[in-house]
């Protein structure tokens, strides 16, 4: 099948939304993600994005934004950020969302703020970043209120930490029962979804561990990619590939070939 | 009627000043924000900003390139598929500009209870994370237990974060259009915009375009910012540009990366000065700045037909240069 890591990514992380449901993307590839979904397999897909965009379709390519013009052709509404962010993802009605990662550990908690010589968690004091990144957007938001999220990343060693520079939206924090405690509404990170293969949660410790690889990698080579000794589902299974129309479907909704630069 | 028409050069002059808190408004860094306002605050050479930028966009990152910002209070400070702001990263990893970050939610709702004048609001996001324990005004206690202090809520006794409010003492703030008044209609997400133009102490609309009463009393369920809470406006097409405004124009994605890589450098944002800030003061250099041909283009926007309903009352410039000299 002639199709980058990034459009398997993007086809595996579709899959996991169900038809019907509430949904919120950020920007860029987790767009492409769920507006292929809604394309594909989810034609009643509700998506809303945090600046208060509903009903739409982007045209014209990847948005360059969230609430940019290429989303907001074909709107049945447009509100803001209480309307999207308060009403609809903190009371706890959103059914799943998806958001990126700089930098994401086992327990699934995303870094998108900055990267330290030595963090913050490590020194005992906050001081600027070698490199400062967005911070979290409305993607904090998300992990804490929407019912489940799905993380996409690039997957390699950097990237894939034990414990990340700094939380800026929480998977399951400590692990165990920690989100638990923390009274968050949503449920938490349900899948990552690299560019080598599926991540979800142990049910009790909320360790993160392989469940199935792309075909073109292997349990080792993402064994080798991840900061933190990854566990291995006893059923690890190969990621079916990319059907025809599933390329063609994601393809479409991602017209300016955004995905397809290798 | 009072007409509250200025020049953009007048706003800047009247509103805005050394050290003061200011909120740029703002939908989102790649939408409607009152970039221009910020090119002419360079122009006059304001420091020592305190920023509250939901979310950041070119506004900050030019401001913040330039040295001019001590202090900002953000949610999102990247150019979203543009990547990070190049500019603001520079002054934020030197040390010289403080970013205190929040989620964008508590953004809005910290505006939210400026604008009711509470003394903080509860919420349950940022908690249990380094934007509670981080801040930038108190980088030696980690974790920082002043930022969001924990609060226990007297009716169920679950722990909550209590955040401060947002008031800035002026607010700039990108509409689509307004009536001489101040009444004012935004297409697309108004993001924050409702509630920051409640929250803040003083009001200025940056407006694409200016409509007769008219078209308020025609749509007032649409009319989101009202005269009341209004100190000035100033007419400004392209105000928000390289980025993008729903029904107006798409993003000009050759000059939000030309500006983003000028910005990463003190050289460049030197170059950056002279050609898109200082070479411009009216309405006409700063499009012959976009050029005719560019401007032709990014307005073929698909979402062109949002503006059709309004067109009937758009006034014409030379009548909108006439108040203006009234202001």
């Amino acid at each position: 099948m002639d199709c980058t890591r990034q459009e398997f990514m993007a086809i595996a992380t579709g899959r996991e939304l169900k038809d019907g449901e509430l949904a919120i993307f950020g920007v860029g590839l987790s767009m492409l993600a769920g507006y292929f979904a809604k394309k594909n397999h989810a034609p009643n897909l509700r998506a809303f994005t945090e600046g208060g965009v509903f009903g739409s379709t982007p045209v014209g390519g990847l948005p360059w934004g969230i609430e940019c013009t290429r989303l907001s052709a074909n709107a049945t509404s447009f509100t803001g950020a209480l309307d999207a962010l308060g009403f609809l993802v903190a009371s706890g009605r959103c059914d799943v969302a998806i958001i990126g990662a700089a930098q994401i550990d086992k327990y699934g908690n995303v870094n998108t703020t900055g990267i330290w010589r030595e963090p913050p968690w490590k020194a005992g004091r906050y001081a600027p970043p070698r490199v400062r990144l967005n911070g979290s957007g409305g993607a904090n938001d998300i992990a804490v209120g929407a019912k489940r999220f799905i993380i996409m990343a690039a997957h390699d060693k950097k990237r894939f930490a034990e414990r990340v520079d700094y939380i800026s939206s929480p998977g399951y924090l400590s692990g165990g029962d920690a989100r638990e405690r923390a009274g968050f509404i949503g449920g938490g990170p349900s899948a990552i979804i690299t560019t080598l293969g599926i991540l979800r949660p142990h049910p009790v410790s909320k360790e993160f561990y392989l469940d199935a690889y792309f075909p073109f990698s292997s349990v080792e080579e993402i064994r080798e990619h991840t900061g933190w000794d990854l566990k291995v589902s006893a059923n690890v299974r190969v990621v079916p590939e990319p059907t025809e129309q599933e390329l063609a479907n994601l393809r479409a909704v991602d017209s300016t070939g955004s995905l397809r630069k290798k | 009627m009072t007409n509250k028409l200025i020049t953009l050069a007048q706003a800047v002059a009247r509103y805005t000043w050394d050290g003061m808190t200011y909120a740029h408004g703002a939908a989102f860094p790649v939408g409607a924000d009152s970039v221009v306002f910020g090119r002419e605050m360079a122009r006059q050479g304001r420091r020592g900003l305190n920023l509250i930028s939901h979310c950041g966009s070119q506004q900050l990152n030019l401001l913040a390139a330039l040295g001019a910002v001590r202090r900002v209070e953000v949610g999102f400070s990247g150019l979203e598929v543009y990547g990070f702001a190049k500019g603001l990263n520079r002054a934020v990893v030197s040390g010289q500009t403080i970013i205190e970050d929040y989620s964008n939610g508590a953004m809005a709702l910290r505006f939210l209870g400026g604008a009711l004048n509470w003394p903080f609001v509860p919420a349950t996001v940022c908690l249990n994370n380094d934007q509670q324990w981080c801040s930038g005004d108190h980088p030696d206690e980690y974790p920082c237990a002043r930022k969001i202090p924990e609060i226990t809520d007297p009716f169920s006794g679950k722990k909550l974060g209590a955040f401060s409010v947002l008031r800035p003492q002026v607010a700039a703030i990108h509409v689509t259009m307004a009536d001489m008044e101040g009444n004012a209609i935004m297409l697309g997400s108004e993001w924050s915009r409702f509630e920051m133009a409640r929250a803040a102490g003083q009001v200025v609309l940056v407006a694409e375009r200016i409509v007769d009463q008219g078209c308020m009393r025609q749509y007032p369920n649409l009319v989101r910012i009202i005269s009341e809470v209004v100190e000035a406006i100033v007419y400004w097409p392209w105000a928000a540009w390289p980025q993008s405004v729903v029904g107006l124009y798409d993003s000009d994605e050759e000059h939000m990366l030309l500006m983003n890589d000028m910005l990463a450098t003190a050289e460049g944002t030197a170059q950056y000065l002279e050609r898109y800030v200082r070479a411009f003061q009216t309405r006409a250099e700063f499009q012959a700045l976009i050029g005719p041909e560019k401007m032709d283009r990014l307005a073929a926007t698909a979402t062109a037909f949002l503006m059709d309903p309004y067109r009937r009352w758009i006034l014409p410039d030379d009548q909108i240069a006439a108040l203006e000299q009234e202001g």
